[in-house]
């Protein structure tokens, strides 16, 4: 059985799918054990979730660079 | 965005709409700088990103949809990094910053059995919505996204924000995929400790 350290030291392998068949089944066997590890992976997807949404900063600029690119297409254009 | 939508794009690009290219700098631009960031740093993300969307305009009759537009725009950034800074291309540095609220560390664990010490706090929130409506906190992320190190935040923002699968980020970064594996899993748990911190102490 693993650690809560071990499971831990695997959680991203575990969400982003890299674990093999074998480590997978541990940390899942692991998860059904332990609520604190629960917690955790479920605040780890919570935190991955927030950054999805979290506003990039904006362009700076935004018009003046559509423009200078939309002139410089035309330009190119045969 | 969906294939479908690339391609209505792209038809009005090529007839030169202004709103179109608008659209365009404001869906891709920061994946762009992700990139660019990696792999050049900060001091010259800005001329990379603008090289990057010349070569993008100069060649845009040329995209022929192999891949999504994403794709190409993002390898466009990272030929545009590694050409004009071939010459001191950077180690790939594993270096682990110091982060503001520290990470899920060793000292959280005993160290006979390997169980929490100190068990994960529960968040007063479920929704990324319901945490990010604290101002602070938002800034509060912010400001650990800053302390990480270019490479680790870079691909923290490829992998969260723009949803790269990994071996999309180890080809536009060279890098492999042990190391990227490694610079995610150490970017998340400080960004982890940050938001335990907030929820916790209410405060930065």
């Amino acid at each position: 059985m693993l650690t809560c350290k071990e499971q831990v030291a695997r959680s991203s392998d575990y969400l982003d799918g890299q674990l093999s068949f074998r480590e997978r089944l541990m940390v899942r066997h692991h998860l059904m054990f332990c609520p604190n590890c629960r917690r955790f992976i479920r605040q780890m997807r919570l935190m991955q979730a927030t950054l999805k949404v979290m506003p990039a900063p904006p362009v700076a600029d935004l018009d003046a660079l559509a423009e200078r690119l939309a002139n410089e297409h035309l330009k190119n254009k045969p | 965005m969906a294939a479908a939508d690339d391609t209505l794009l792209l038809k009005r690009l090529l007839a030169g709409e202004q709103r179109a290219f608008k659209e365009l700098v404001s869906t891709y631009q920061s994946a762009m700088r992700a990139v660019a960031y990696a792999i050049v740093g900060n001091r010259h993300v800005d001329e990379v990103v603008q090289d990057a969307w010349l070569s993008v305009v100069r060649n845009l009759g040329g995209f022929e949809g192999r891949s999504s537009l994403k794709t190409w725009l993002l390898t466009i950034t990272a030929n545009s990094a590694k050409s004009r800074y071939k010459q001191n291309r950077r180690e790939v540095l594993l270096d682990d910053l110091p982060s503001p609220h520290g990470t899920v560390d060793d000292d959280r664990f005993s160290s006979t059995d390997g169980h929490w010490l100190v068990a994960p706090y529960a968040w007063h929130q479920d929704t990324p919505e319901a945490l990010l409506t604290e101002n602070e906190l938002r800034e509060c992320l912010e400001h650990t996204l800053l302390s990480l190190s270019e490479l680790q935040s870079s691909v923290l923002l490829l992998r969260e924000r723009q949803g790269l699968e990994l071996e999309e980020i180890c080809n536009l970064l060279e890098i492999s995929l042990s190391n990227v594996r490694v610079l995610l899993h150490r970017a998340r748990l400080k960004v982890f400790a940050t938001v335990e911190h907030f929820e916790e102490t209410g405060e930065c």
